[in-house]
């Protein structure tokens, strides 16, 4: 466990072992279909397949997908809410096409972040970081990317413990404890990231480290048959929406 | 507060892609020149972009009752200044896409515009003005901190007016609803970033003073003549 639920149910995903550009060539697709055709009946079927595939196929637990949903939920609510009413002299009213309107913002966002969400939950970061360097994005700033990747949840769990003992001494009773808490809590985890950077650095610099921090990555091998399927499943979405549109 | 994967039509999404790319790729030249000069420098970007990503990972208490998150962008600017922050900020935001759903893969452009490119600036021009004012580091880290946070908000609204004008006052009016919505979170999470700034500095300045005088936030103590043996 790593403390994020959506990198927990990467690392057990059923897809975990299939290859990285295979998953991203089919989220990317159904990222972009989702975008670019009508909301129905386009992102209703982008959206149907990311939850299919997601549940089904790749075995990501309900409730992980459903949690990591809610975020991007509230904040399409309130901006699609607020994009379909209109402001004039006479106050606030509904746009002459307000619910189509919201329904295709609603739509096209929640079937983008479904598909985005089926790759983050079969996709460990790690898996997906080799690819960057694959894209001729510089290895010092996949370097660094990596490094982010790998004392995220050392400082998370820092942050975790810290809080939980500034909460068992009263840290958190007042508003007042509470910013000061909070603030304490940053300073701590903030010392603590340049004191771990600071010994890794003697650790790899004890080891000989003079170029970059280089891992030899994992292979996993592609599959023609996943990959036929996603371009079948993608052309069947865009030719079920320019027959049914 | 970021823009959710899909909200932004294809077109809009392009283009703040390619607002956004030649900050980002200043960043990256900025980070490329820096590792190869000093090659143990990849560990403390790293620590920086984990620690920007942890901080916003902090529940700020809310004088409503409520919780929020600090953007984290205000201080990064301040310790690592904007052209660092515009790279690290852009890999936060992927991760926040990939690992908490925050944000989206296509908005990740116009997210980048926002958080990492506007906020960083705006919140280190806002420290560098107050200091040159003549105040202190705590003043100047507060009105930095805030405005880095103010002006990320802003520019979001102005991106969501800009993508959805309204039907019958334009983008002005468009402008003010989203201004008007995000308000009720942003600007007391803004205040409250900017003492979260204070207090994290505070520390600091005891905690962690040479990291602070090696970053050149604050001037070296003189050793006393004859000094102590």
């Amino acid at each position: 466990m790593t403390g994020l639920a959506v990198d927990d149910a990467a690392w057990a995903s059923a897809w975990r072992r299939r290859a990285p550009g295979d998953k991203l060539l089919l989220c990317g697709g159904l990222v972009v279909t989702a975008l670019v055709l009508p909301a129905w009946p386009g992102s209703v079927l982008v959206g149907v397949v990311a939850v299919g595939l997601a549940l089904g196929p790749a075995r990501v637990p309900a409730r992980t997908f459903a949690r990591a949903v809610r975020w991007p939920l509230v904040f399409v609510a309130v901006g699609a809410l607020t994009a379909v009413v209109t402001v004039d002299g006479g106050g606030p009213g509904w746009a002459p096409d307000a619910a189509a309107r919201a329904g295709s913002l609603v739509g096209h966002a929640l079937a983008g972040s479904a598909a985005v969400l089926l790759l983050a939950t079969t996709t460990p970061m790690s898996d997906l970081l080799p690819a960057l360097r694959r894209a001729r994005v510089p290895a010092a700033v996949v370097e660094v990317a990596s490094v982010v990747y790998r004392l995220l949840f050392v400082l998370l769990d820092s942050l975790h413990t810290v809080r939980e003992a500034q909460a068992a001494r009263m840290g958190y009773s007042s508003l007042r404890r509470s910013y000061r808490s909070c603030g304490a809590l940053a300073a701590a985890v903030l010392v603590r990231s340049w004191d771990r950077a600071r010994r890794m650095q003697d650790g790899l610099a004890g080891r000989g480290l003079e170029t970059g921090l280089r891992v030899l990555p994992e292979t996993l091998p592609s599959s023609a048959a996943f990959l036929a399927a996603a371009g079948a499943g993608i052309a069947g979405i865009v030719a079920a929406s320019l027959v049914l549109a | 507060m970021h823009i959710a994967e899909g909200f932004l039509p294809a077109e809009h999404a392009l283009g703040w892609t390619i607002a956004a790319a030649p900050f980002v790729v200043h960043g990256a030249r900025a980070v490329v020149k820096e590792v190869r000069e000093n090659p143990e420098s990849t560990l403390l970007l790293g620590a920086a972009g984990a620690f920007t990503f942890v901080l916003s990972a902090i529940k700020l208490p809310s004088v409503t009752g409520s919780s929020s998150h600090p953007t984290g962008t205000g201080p990064g600017a301040i310790l690592f200044r904007p052209p660092v922050m515009a790279l690290l900020g852009t890999v936060v935001l992927l991760f926040q896409a990939l690992l908490l759903a925050h944000g989206g893969l296509t908005t990740l452009g116009a997210n980048a515009f926002a958080f990492a490119v506007v906020g960083p600036w705006a919140g280190y021009a806002a420290y560098r003005l107050t200091r040159g004012a003549g105040a202190g580091l705590l003043p100047a880290v507060f009105a930095g901190v805030a405005l880095a946070d103010l002006a990320t908000y802003v520019t979001t609204s102005l991106q969501l007016a800009l993508a959805f004008p309204d039907a019958e006052s334009g983008l002005a009016g468009a402008l003010l609803k989203f201004l008007g919505v995000f308000a009720v979170t942003q600007v007391p999470l803004a205040i409250g970033e900017g003492l979260l700034g204070v207090l994290l500095f505070r520390v600091l300045t005891v905690n962690a003073r040479p990291e602070l005088e090696r970053l050149g936030l604050l001037k070296p103590v003189p050793v006393a003549a004859g000094g102590a043996a």
